[in-house]
């Protein structure tokens, strides 16, 4: 059998050999869901980010200093704590007064703790989308702006279907890195018993005492998701912006 | 002032600073244009032309003073200025094409938004204009197919399909190949012939002494001298005009 084979391998390593990956046939599975779980965590967050952060960048932009400064302290406070922190308050804080019906999201998706898991990182992805969106709408040329203005049309008209159109294409690429980004970041939802990759690993270290092979495989498949994809982003990035010079 | 009902545009004192005052781009600037007429502004350049133009449908907001289109004060409050810039086209030195639309959505797009036509009818108005500038053929490709010429003869068309009143240029021609300036000049003086009213900030001489019924020579933000192109270039009254127009002859 592949896996009395497999375990034979690390028969005669330690419990600290950053190798010791003897675990995998019985906790290979947790391993796969603890993936799914990060990659459905991130992604749900930066998706729930984009409309509060398209608010947060139109208010930023916004003549009214008053509404200005709201959203420019929202997205200082939120950019200049940790999200462990953040995460802490929101889980401890908001969702002892909001109480969430207990259910499974996917059959393995705990939803008393996957929900206030996802509003603390969306909120946090909201202030650095909104920086995105910000400077997305601030790459359209202002000419822009004015031609459309001058045709009669109002400043949210034109908004609608001049500038932003534009900006969506400018801010594609900063939106999947934020993506990326929150692969790393929703690590710290461990702390909730979220079981994610890293919380995956801690369960496997625990029950196996193999201290570091689980961590390090978990740092194997931050890599393997994270950074061929931002390679991917990269290359996509450049050719749009040959595309744009004409 | 009765006076303010005769003219389609009327600027009365116009001033505008920057910068809390440090820079004073228009100093107290007054203007009439009759209808059908067409005045080019000349002058050096940081005179205050581009500020002049782009202050008469409110793309810069004057500091003091009063513009008048139609006799109706466009600063004052409660003045719905997006109703009446449908009233004023306005074309603009990089074109300003939306590059996100084709031709013919670039077009359309403003008359069908604001609902002041249904959308065939606006694509028929768009294709009567392409076909009047000779672009009929290229009303759905996407403009940075087109040449620089081509470009501003589509935004010239963007503006004429709202019906505007008045047109207003700021340097049209000023970013274009030479061999390019001739077609989108030929658009501008086939417009003026049919009496559109066009205020045209240029550094064509040519086609102003042309084309324009009336030369305005601003220089430091003040309108210095106005009056007809043979007294402006043949015999200037004011020293600053004889020494720009010396210059640029
Ligand atoms: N947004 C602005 N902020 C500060 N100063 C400005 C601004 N726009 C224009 N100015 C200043 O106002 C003055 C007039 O500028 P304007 O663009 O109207 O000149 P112009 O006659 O159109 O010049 P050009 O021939 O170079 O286009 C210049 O001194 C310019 O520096
Ligand atoms: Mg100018």
């Amino acid at each position: 059998m592949f896996w009395d084979w497999w375990q034979s391998l690390f028969a005669d390593m330690s419990s600290t050999n950053f190798l010791n990956f003897s675990f995998l046939p019985k906790y290979g599975y947790a391993v796969i869901q603890g993936v799914e779980y990060t990659l459905i965590l991130s992604v749900i967050s930066v998706l729930m980010a984009v409309l509060p952060a398209l608010l947060l960048a139109t208010m930023r932009l916004s003549k009214n200093k008053a509404v200005r400064c709201i959203s420019g302290a929202y997205i200082a406070a939120f950019r200049s704590t940790p999200i462990l922190v953040q995460l802490m308050i929101i889980y401890y804080g908001v969702f002892s007064i909001i109480t969430v019906p207990k259910f499974m999201i996917f059959g393995f998706i705990d939803s008393t703790r996957f929900i206030p898991g996802v509003t603390a990182l969306a909120l946090n992805s909201s202030a650095y989308v909104a920086e995105i969106f910000r400077a997305g709408i601030l790459a359209v040329d202002s000419g822009q702006m004015e031609a459309a203005r001058s045709l009669g049309l109002s400043h949210s008209q034109s908004m609608r279907l001049v500038i932003l159109p534009q900006a969506v294409k400018n801010v594609l690429p900063a939106l999947a890195n934020e993506v990326i980004t929150m692969v790393k970041e929703s690590s710290v939802c461990m702390v909730l018993g979220m079981a994610e990759i890293m919380f995956t690993a801690q369960t496997i270290g625990g029950r196996t005492m193999i201290s570091v092979g689980p961590y390090m495989l978990s740092e194997f498949i931050y890599f393997v998701v994270t950074y061929p994809t931002s390679k991917v982003i990269e290359r996509i990035e450049r050719r749009m912006r040959r595309g744009d010079k004409h | 002032m009765g006076t303010n009902t005769d003219y389609i545009i009327a600027v009365d004192n116009l001033v505008k600073e920057y910068n809390g005052g440090k820079v004073t781009a228009l100093d107290h600037c007054s203007l009439n244009v009759k209808k059908g007429q067409v005045i080019a502004i000349i002058g050096p350049s940081g005179s205050g032309k581009s500020t002049m133009l782009r202050s008469l449908n409110l793309l810069e907001e004057p500091t003091s003073g009063k513009i008048y289109f139609n006799g109706i004060d466009l600063t004052s409050k409660g003045v719905d200025i997006n109703k009446h810039r449908q009233k004023m086209g306005m074309v603009f030195q990089h074109f300003n094409l939306f590059p996100h639309k084709t031709v013919l959505e670039n077009i359309t797009m403003a008359p069908v938004t604001l609902k002041r036509q249904t959308e065939a009818e606006s694509r028929e108005t768009a294709m009567k204009l392409l076909e009047r500038v000779g672009l009929l053929d290229k009303a759905n490709e996407y403009p940075n197919m087109l040449s620089g010429g081509q470009k501003q003869r589509i935004a010239i068309v963007r503006a004429l399909a709202m019906g505007p009143e008045v047109m207003l240029f700021d340097e049209p021609t000023s970013a274009l190949d030479p061999e390019m300036v001739g077609e989108v000049l030929d658009v501008m003086k086939e417009l003026a012939a049919e009496g559109m009213t066009m205020i045209v900030v240029t550094h064509e001489m040519g086609f102003a002494r042309e084309v324009a019924d009336e030369i305005v020579f601003m220089s430091e933000g003040r309108i210095i001298e106005r009056g007809i192109p043979k007294q402006i270039f043949d015999n200037p009254s004011n020293e600053r005009t004889k020494n720009f127009i010396d210059k640029v002859l």
